[in-house]
């Protein structure tokens, strides 16, 4: 079942045994309290100090010029106002955020379930192959982005070299504005093991009785995917695509690397080429820190905090629905 | 069982004749599907093993070479290994990150466990709602809170160091929380309650029977906190940027071909040294990857 | 855009982060109280301590620490050497220098409290930014109490190191550009003289460079590329003696033409070579600051470079037979002949500084002391910054007729800089987007893409206020 049917199934176990109040059992409750507070502790501080305190400052100094230099003072509603009509860089940031969650995302879905399968039904080396499969996943992604613009550059890279070979006229991918987000997709399919061992696992656990059943009813293969595999799955592969769409929502270090290797200089204009690889992360990540507009920097902050609570609440609400699901079979 | 060699028996019963030609065009049709299915994951396995090949290959390559578009070394430059040390304080980018990856495991470690094991086998009030800001937690990026973060650390005059990466953690870590805790409901109850009745305290009970049942889900969570901590380039980036003596190998790798005057050769040299630890870590230890992977995922 | 002239490296000696344990844990357990109480506000604290002891010498043995951006082994050894005649005249000021540091990370240091004593930079652009925010502490009182005369410092290069009237920068050198051509590929393309009108050079471009059977580019007689190199848009502009900012600091690049026309010449060049095979060749270009660099092979036969690299060119034992030119002008701009764009190397200490007196006696030393910027402008081939040692004999570089070119340059009185601005020359930096977008051709009308970039930029200048 999905993960996160486990939320609300523990919420539903009964509480425990009914309350007596002889005093023998009062102590004994407030002891387990005391308990309970004990275990949690680190992360009652960490929640405080580290989530919650500065979850309430971003908001504030979204609303000031801070600078880190000079005092900050507030300045209402400035910082909004030049994200949404005077950055120049900010829109083209949205725009490419959005190509990975809306391009991106469903290819590495599609990309890891596809493999998945084809592994699920291999009888041969079945294991040797998942290894090689989830090996590129664990590569670090700096060194992943690296390696990837060397093996993709148009002038010296074994990948047009090998599609000279086969006669096909080799793009610029990394140097090309058209290229370069489907060259940083390729590098996300590559490393997109992980996906496809979580589906695969998903896709052993799908019981071989409905298959064989289905199979007895004369259902062709895609019918069996589709009333099969599919029902059986979909709660893992929800969960992996709201995963993948957040990570793509905070996408930055590939593309940040990618821009400063492939132009050749550690002061390369964010975003390169032609800044169709500059990410809402990384707008965010130039202005507080090499322009140091920490206050609109914040003010980035709270527009993508605001984004990823939409889709994690909306993965939570779904996750409840296959509760509900659950419980009427 | 495919009747390869059909006998004269079953030709001379024609209904089973005919059942049997329908097999055999099966099995015919089922090994054409083997080699289908198998040629196709020979394909994806070139595709996905392929560029750490050509990575090694330029590894090895001279200056004047890795220019060019030639895929095979003309001339094994192994030195490229050593220059790699020499060009750039590599070793030291290498002691960082085993010293800050090494303390983030144990802090996210120590942690965690607690509050896993609270939210796995306790039952309070509040149990639903400290999972759910749990799930939060690890849907956040971390960019929503960087600026305060940064602020914070800095007056506490911190920033500069990989402290601000390693304190967090020992404060429970969300991902590791919710993958202990999504290993500890798989524990039956019965076991927990037979120490219990024996006069364990929950400590006891956490210490002498959880803990060693729980050995692969820790290895598991310690593997990936080591090697998040190993990838990571984001918090190093902003908390140790502008001092070069505590760089992570992710930092420093990052700008190694514009900062220090090399070419592809040495670049995807020092890419292989990042990788390596990463790589060979995972054949010792695949059984608790994989089972770590799918425990995100499905199992619970 | 800013390609900066030196890469950087760091600093080969092992640091191991935890080595203040102590320190760190009592930190770590005050980090939530500390951190709730303090609401956000700037961090370093409150402004530094003046420099105190300007009159009598305080002879405590101390050690500073220094920034700088100079990465290469002959520069870092060059930087090591005129520290030690620091050390020599004033014992008991140790430097530790840290190299291949960036602007970047200085202004993060400054930030984060951990802001070295001093620290300089290779963009005078950083100034007005600097000077404005108090981020680097103003000089004046320490240039009055020392009596130091600043008549020595040419007067462009003391505008360029001051802001507003505050002047938080010293100049440390500075870097000029000019034309570098290959004589060798001149000759076999027939060519004499260096060009001198950008039309003369999109023409030599032409004859000079060499495709592949395949179509791409085996030499470029010139890379018209935006952000190859030192190819920027502040070097090329020059030619046309754009001006970057009106008087009242609010951007110009639309109103000037000479924009437009540079932004055309150079679109001109690159639709000729097509601008996907010069993609295509930059991304097979060797590293700029190594052997490799593409001129030092000959893949390029002309290129915009700064006067450093004839240091570079002796150093990697290059081969290539070269000279230098001053940049060509605009064909209706003439007098500009001779002129260039010049970049200012500034150094200043930094808010934050915890050795400020001694501080300055470094700043002091290494701007205006003559055999210490004569004998390290020499050893790096750079140009130096006061009149003394622009004339001094231990500039033995002033005999080299290829590094002459750029003292000429440098002494041109249209030479110019890009100019400061409060927030750090970000119009600068922002133009670099801009321009890879109007080579790539995704700029329809350049008048309304500059016109564009005006805005933004004072939008962007308001935000820091």
């Amino acid at each position: 079942m999905g993960t996160l049917s486990l939320v609300t199934r523990a919420a539903r176990r009964p509480p425990g045994p009914d309350p007596q109040t002889s005093p023998a059992v009062r102590a004994k409750r407030r002891r387990t309290r005391i308990r309970i507070l004990l275990f949690l502790s680190p992360w009652i501080v960490g929640f405080t100090v580290f989530l919650a305190y500065p979850l309430v400052m971003t908001v504030w100094l979204s609303f000031t010029n801070s600078d880190m230099i000079s005092s900050p003072h507030f300045v209402g509603l400035r910082n909004y106002r030049y994200m949404f009509s005077d950055d120049p860089q900010i829109w083209q940031a949205v725009r490419n955020t959005g190509w990975l969650m809306a391009v991106m995302v469903p290819a590495q879905v599609l990309f890891a379930l596809g493999v998945a399968m084809v592994t699920a039904r291999l009888k041969a080396g079945a294991g040797l192959f998942r290894t090689l499969f989830y090996l590129p996943a664990l590569a670090p992604p700096v060194a992943a982005t690296v390696a990837f613009v060397c093996l993709f550059n148009p002038s010296s890279g074994p990948v047009n070299k090998i599609l000279g070979l086969i006669g096909v006229h080799g793009p610029l991918w990394f140097d090309s504005p058209v290229w370069s987000k489907p060259a940083l997709t390729l590098l996300t399919l590559w490393g997109s093991g992980t996906m496809m061992v979580i589906f695969l696992a998903a896709l052993l656990d799908v019981p071989a009785e409905l298959y064989e059943a289905a199979e007895l009813d004369g259902t062709n293969p895609l019918q069996r995917f589709r009333y099969v595999t599919l029902p059986t799955i979909s709660p893992v592969v929800l969960f992996a695509t709201v995963t993948a769409v957040i990570a793509a929502l905070q996408y930055f270090t590939q593309a940040m690397v990618a821009s400063q290797t492939a132009d050749g200089s550690i002061q390369a204009p964010p975003g390169y080429p032609g800044g169709s690889t500059l990410t809402f992360s990384q707008q965010l990540y130039t202005a507080g820190f090499t322009q140091f507009h920490m206050g609109y920097a914040c003010a980035l902050a709270v527009v993508l905090f605001a984004v990823a609570m939409v889709f994690t609440v909306a993965l939570l609400r779904r996750a409840s629905g296959f509760n509900t699901e659950e419980a009427t079979q | 069982m495919t009747a390869l060699a059909p006998t004269a028996r079953d030709r001379s019963a024609r209904g089973v004749s005919a059942h049997n030609v329908a097999r055999r065009r099966s099995g015919r049709r089922r090994t054409l599907i083997w080699i289908a299915e198998h040629a196709l994951a020979c394909g994806l396995a070139v595709a996905f093993v392929g560029p750490i090949v050509f990575i090694l290959l330029t590894s090895v390559m001279t200056d004047q070479q890795s220019l060019t578009s030639n895929l095979w070394p003309a001339h094994w430059q192994w030195s490229n290994y050593t220059a790699v040390f020499s060009k750039a304080p590599t070793g030291t980018w290498i002691k960082n990150t085993v010293v800050y990856a090494g303390l983030v495991t144990m802090c996210t470690l120590v942690s965690s466990v607690p509050v896993a094991y609270a939210l796995a086998r306790f039952r309070f009030r509040a149990r639903n709602g400290v999972f759910l800001a749990v799930i939060m937690m690890m849907m956040l990026p971390p960019q929503v809170l960087v600026i305060p973060m940064y602020i914070m650390w800095a007056r506490l005059h911190l920033t500069g160091t990989i402290w601000p990466l390693v304190i967090p953690c020992a404060f429970g870590d969300a991902f590791s929380i919710f993958l202990l805790r999504q290993f500890l409901l798989t524990i039956p109850e019965d076991y927990l309650n037979a120490a219990r009745i024996d006069g364990c305290s929950e400590v006891r009970v956490l210490l002498r029977v959880v803990l060693p049942m729980m050995r692969p889900a820790i290895v598991a969570v310690g593997l990936f906190a080591f090697f998040n901590a190993w990838n990571d380039y984001y918090g190093p980036l902003i908390y140790t940027g502008e001092k070069p003596d505590h760089w992570t190998l992710a930092v420093g790798l990052a700008s190694f071909k514009s900062a220090h005057a090399v070419q592809w050769n040495l670049t995807m040299a020092a890419t292989v040294i990042a990788m390596a630890p990463v790589i060979i870590v995972f054949f010792f230890a695949q059984k608790a990857f994989i089972e770590g992977v799918t425990l995100t995922g499905v199992k619970g | 855009m800013f390609i900066h002239r030196h890469s950087f490296t760091v600093r080969h000696s092992p640091v191991v982060p935890a080595r203040a344990h102590g320190r760190r844990l009592a930190a770590f357990v005050l980090a939530p109280i500390l951190a709730l109480a303090a609401a956000g506000c700037s961090a370093g604290g409150s402004n530094s301590p003046a420099k105190a002891d300007v009159g009598a010498d305080d002879t405590t043995p101390v050690t500073i620490t220094f920034w700088h951006g100079l990465s290469s082994a002959h520069e870092v050894a060059a930087v090591n050497a005129v520290l030690a005649k620091f050390h020599q005249k004033y014992p008991y000021i140790t430097v530790q220098a840290v190299s291949g540091q960036t602007d970047d990370k200085v202004n993060q240091a400054i930030r984060g409290g951990t802001a070295p004593d001093v620290a300089s930079s290779f963009n005078a652009a950083n100034v007005g930014g600097w000077c404005a925010s108090g981020a680097f502490q103003d000089l004046s009182a320490d240039i009055a109490a020392d009596h130091v005369d600043m008549s020595q410092i040419p007067q462009a290069v003391q505008s360029y190191t001051a802001f507003d009237g505050k002047r938080c920068t010293m100049p440390w050198l500075a870097d000029t550009f000019g034309l570098y051509y290959n004589k060798k590929l001149f000759a076999a393309a027939g060519i004499t003289a260096p060009p001198k009108t950008m039309t003369e050079l999109a023409q030599d471009a032409k004859k000079l460079t060499v495709f592949n059977p395949d179509g791409s580019i085996k030499t470029a007689g010139f890379m018209p590329y935006l952000g190859t190199y030192q190819m920027v848009t502040e070097h090329l502009v020059t030619s046309w003696g754009g001006k970057w900012l009106k008087p009242d600091g609010t951007s110009n690049v639309a109103s000037d033409p000479a924009f437009a026309a540079a932004l055309t010449w150079q679109k001109n060049l690159v639709d000729w070579f097509g601008a996907g095979k010069l993609a295509k060749f930059k991304a097979g270009m060797g590293d700029e600051m190594s052997a490799q660099n593409a001129f030092e092979t000959g893949n390029v036969a002309m290129m915009v470079d700064g006067e450093w690299r004839t240091a570079f060119i002796k150093n990697d034992k290059s081969d290539v037979d070269y000279g230098t030119a001053p940049m060509p002008v605009a064909d209706d701009k003439p007098e500009l002949y001779g002129s260039g764009y010049v970049g200012g190397n500034v150094i200043g200490i930094p808010k934050g500084s915890k050795h400020p007196a001694a501080a300055w006696k470094l700043v002091k030393f290494l701007t205006t002391d003559t055999d210490a910027v004569a004998s390290f402008a020499d050893a790096i081939g750079n140009v130096p910054t006061t009149i003394a040692a622009l004339d001094s004999p231990a500039l033995t570089l002033a005999q080299d007729p290829d590094f002459a070119t750029f003292l000429e340059v440098f002494k041109n009185p249209a030479t110019s800089t890009t100019p400061a601005s409060p927030d750090g020359g970000a119009y600068l930096t922002d133009f670099g987007p801009f321009a890879e977008k109007w080579q790539n051709g995704q700029v329809p009308d350049l008048k309304a893409g500059l016109a564009g970039v005006d805005k933004q930029n004072d939008a962007a200048l308001k935000l820091s206020q």
